[in-house]
């Protein structure tokens, strides 16, 4: 029944709306019964088929040649004018452009969390390459290491077999990295504006040794293999390099207006003509006709 | 309009004797009417579902006890998960869709009306045959009672050589009844959202609530049943002798692993996703702001539930997949947080600069925001393949799962129940009991699910009857016991404040939030009908327009 159908039910009788029945319980149990007569008792299910014909014939009959209805009985009366407990509404300054806004008023645009992500991901990736030389006398050492993460395949490798290069380790690892490096990038642009005081500090330091101090805990007992092969010292700095650069990157982009009210279309920057409309101030949509 | 119709005096109902009542709930093809039931029925396998739970805590919070016997543990287990899924969680999330939805949307009811009946009988018959089992499950052989298999059935564990008598055909008949009945209400539930709008509400004035049920509901229909059709070759294999599951003939296992995990991970968001709908209806209302990023909100859920269906196989890392297999299931694992995330951003971004209220519903939600980031981080814990080596079949495991069913499921859905119970009833749920529920339940369940990752990790598996003494994990047993009883005694609070609230609650009024969607324009409870006139809405928070004039949504939407 459509929307205008059902609007139109409201008449000097009342409201039109769907007879109760008892034929859909009853098919229900029928179908019940039939599935339990499997493994009880042939009678059951013969009970069941005939119950779900029966229900089947008095649903048919609910609703061919035409549906049953009953009407309820209503009163229409005046709406009752709606309240609230907050009248006054806060309103913030704003420049003209953008009429109405809600906090947070002002974000880092998601370019800002991608810019801070492959920046730090750069500087991360630096360090970790020279940990693996300056330590290890091979850049695949850290890298082999980070594809052990999820590739089951590297974490196999002894400690000459991850000095020497694997394709397939090496294409996880920056899939990884890469992945892992936009998130947490993504991460700063959203938690930045909400940390007003020292973000750096916060994002570039504080974060990294919760993040490297949960880990160093938890890998000894889930991945001991994984957890012997891991230069601490080296893990926090690179940590550190890839927080500091993602934060001031991020920090140093212009924040934009949240457009929280504005269809996705026109975000995207797609001409929608009709999906928002085009005025400040003027008659409810109900009077000029617009809907 | 040409149909036969009936009258029907609104004073019939006062004067009714409890036989004429019964029948009425039993004959009723009402949306509110089925979705009290379907709530009814999920509180009540909730309480049974929770005492199983209760029993397996007793048994494991001391070494070397025998409080029940392995058999019983086995039978405990596996309707405990089975229940908790099947027959509370997704009836419950059911139930609230059917009594809101159409509030929300502005109809009068469901597009299917007699088909939402029928769906709701299925679901409580599958519950019922199911449950039947524990008197029925013996069969020929004298052997079985309820089934024991686990709540996911492994094969061969349901072949007839290990599983004799009936119990795992009534788990699967059980299943695939109520199945058919899920599928019934998700299609109704899509079909009233697409055709049975009220005007001027498109697609972008929806309330988020009601984007929710439209992805979990097509999200059942492709979930549901190809966990019907391994249901029904379970049948076949144990009944007429074919063997899609039995390696020594040709099947294989594995094969069942994947038909239940293409169903079972879906399932989780089948269940999160609704929820979601909960705190993206309370957030905003008690933080006295609409919601933050709206489109992106809906552009999530949707790829949520795209994503989804690619990470089953994360269940089955230890099964001996490729490397690649493992590598293309943990990445997509791993994808599938990305936009989880930015629906969290997004609830904090609405709580941000808000005038928040402390009320129980967004207690709730607050707690559902802390919880659910914590399951989401141990989740992608365990979607690293190595790490999931370690742990999988772990105790590590199941803290993880509750913690996303209770700490995030439930809490969510303890929120709408606080929420909509005015609604629904007329009358106030006691704030303070609320509160007092909460906070026991919050204790109760970080008690109990935040230790339990614990013995995983020092290696406890799941679904042992009982342990040795000396292995470390006993104390961490206790403290995760004790948390259960919290867990028990809260909801008790919880049923006694809805039953008392009922009888002795203050009245509610229309709109005692001082809410901005529809379902608040008319009465509490609502008549049969909703609204005696098809609402007309302009924004995505039409009762904001009705109360600020001055500054309706509509003029910047």
């Amino acid at each position: 029944m459509s929307n205008e159908h059902r609007a139109s039910n409201a008449d000097r009788n009342g409201i039109v709306m769907p007879q109760p029945t008892a034929w859909p319980i009853t098919l229900a149990f029928g179908f019940m019964l039939l599935m339990a007569g499997l493994v009880t008792n042939a009678a059951v299910s013969v009970l069941g088929a005939i119950l779900m014909v029966a229900g089947c014939v008095g649903w048919f009959r609910d609703v061919l040649p035409h549906e049953k209805h009953v009407v309820i009985p209503c009163e229409i009366v005046e709406a009752v004018p709606a309240q609230t407990q907050r009248a006054q509404v806060k309103v913030f300054d704003l420049a003209p452009e953008h009429a109405r806004a809600f906090l947070p008023i002002t974000y880092y645009p998601i370019s800002a969390g991608i810019k801070g992500g492959l920046a730090g991901s750069v500087a991360m990736a630096v360090l970790a390459v020279a940990y693996g030389v300056i330590k290890q006398g091979s850049i695949w050492y850290p890298i082999n290491l980070l594809s052990a993460a999820i590739y089951s395949q590297s974490i196999q490798f002894g400690t000459e077999s991850l000095k020497t290069f694997h394709l397939n380790s090496f294409l996880v690892a920056c899939v990884i990295h890469l992945i892992t490096s936009l998130l947490v990038g993504l991460l700063y642009g959203a938690m930045l504006p909400m940390i007003p005081r020292r973000p750096i500090l916060l994002g570039g330091i504080i974060a990294p040794i919760l993040w490297s101090g949960l880990l160093y805990t938890a890998l000894g007992i889930i991945n001991p293999l994984l957890d012997k092969k891991i230069d601490w010292l080296w893990f926090v700095i690179s940590q550190f390099g890839f927080g500091i650069v993602a934060g001031l990157v991020v920090s140093r982009q212009d924040k934009v207006f949240t457009q929280q009210n504005i269809p996705f279309a026109l975000r995207a920057g797609i001409e929608v003509p009709g999906a928002m409309r085009e005025r400040i101030g003027g008659s409810s949509p109900d009077e000029d006709g617009r809907r | 309009m040409s149909s036969e119709t009936m009258a029907l005096s609104p004073h019939a109902v006062e004067t009714q004797s409890l036989a004429e009542r019964l029948h009425g709930w039993a004959t009723t093809v009402d949306h509110k009417r089925i979705g009290v039931m379907y709530i009814g029925f999920a509180l009540i396998f909730l309480v049974i579902g929770g005492i199983e739970a209760i029993i397996m805590r007793i048994q494991l919070a001391l070494p070397n006890n025998d409080f029940v016997s392995p058999q019983v543990f086995n039978r405990m287990f596996t309707m405990h998960g089975t229940t908790m899924i099947f027959f509370v969680a997704m009836p419950i999330m059911f139930g609230f869709g059917n009594y809101t939805v159409p509030l929300l949307v502005g109809t009068r009811d469901m597009a299917f009306p007699r088909l939402n009946a029928f769906s709701f009988w299925l679901t409580a018959f599958g519950a019922l045959l199911m449950y039947f089992s524990f008197v029925g499950g013996f069969g020929l052989y004298g052997a079985g009672s309820a089934p024991d298999v686990g709540w996911f059935a492994y094969a061969p564990l349901t072949s007839k050589v290990f599983s004799p008598g009936h119990s795992s055909d009534f788990w699967s008949l059980g299943l695939i009844v109520s199945g058919f009945g899920s599928i019934g209400t998700s299609v109704n539930m899509i079909t009233t959202i697409v055709c049975s709008r009220c005007p001027g509400m498109t697609l972008n004035k929806m309330p988020l609530f009601a984007w929710m049920n439209i992805v979990m509901s097509g999200m059942v229909l492709f979930a549901i049943s190809p966990l019907t059709a391994a249901q029904i070759m379970i049948s076949l294999d144990r009944y007429l002798g074919a063997h899609f599951f039995d390696t020594q003939a040709g099947g294989s296992a594995v094969i069942w692993m994947h038909f239940f995990w293409i169903f079972g991970h879906p399932e989780v968001y089948i269940l999160i996703i609704p929820s979601f709908g909960f705190i993206s209806e309370i957030v905003p209302v008690f933080s006295r702001k609409p919601i933050f990023g709206y489109p992106i909100m809906v552009g999530a859920t949707v790829a949520i539930g795209f994503i989804s269906f690619s990470v089953w196989a994360h269940h089955m890392f230890t099964v001996g997949m490729n490397s690649w297999g493992n590598t293309f299931f943990a990445i997509t694992t791993m994808a599938v947080g990305v936009p989880t995330g930015i629906k969290i951003f997004n609830w904090l971004g609405t709580i941000w600069g808000g005038k928040i209220q402390f009320k129980t519903p967004m207690l709730f939600s607050l707690a559902f925001l802390f919880q659910f980031l914590i399951a989401g981080l141990t989740g992608i814990m365990l979607s690293s393949t190595p790490f999931n080596w370690q742990l999988s079949g772990s105790y590590f495991v199941v803290a993880h799962f509750h913690y996303v069913i209770v700490g995030g499921i439930l809490f969510a859905v303890f929120g709408g129940f606080y929420y909509w119970y005015p609604k629904i009833t007329g009358k106030m749920l006691s704030e303070r009991l609320g509160k007092l529920h909460f906070w026991l339940f919050v204790i109760g369940f970080h008690l109990t699910f935040d230790f339990m990752h614990i013995p995983g990790l020092l290696g406890m598996p799941r679904r042992i009857y009982t342990y040795e003494a000396g292995r470390g994990w006993e104390i961490w047993n206790q403290i995760v016991s004790v948390g259960a009883l919290f867990q028990g005694v809260a909801v008790l609070i919880f049923v006694f404040n809805m039953i008392w609230s009922y009888w002795k609650g203050k009245d509610a009024g229309c709109d005692p939030w001082d809410a901005w969607t529809l379902e608040w324009t008319t009465t509490s409870p609502p008549p049969e009908y909703n609204f005696a006139t098809i609402p007309t809405v302009h924004s995505s928070r039409p009762l904001w327009d009705l109360k600020h004039p001055e500054d309706p949504d509509w003029k910047y939407e």
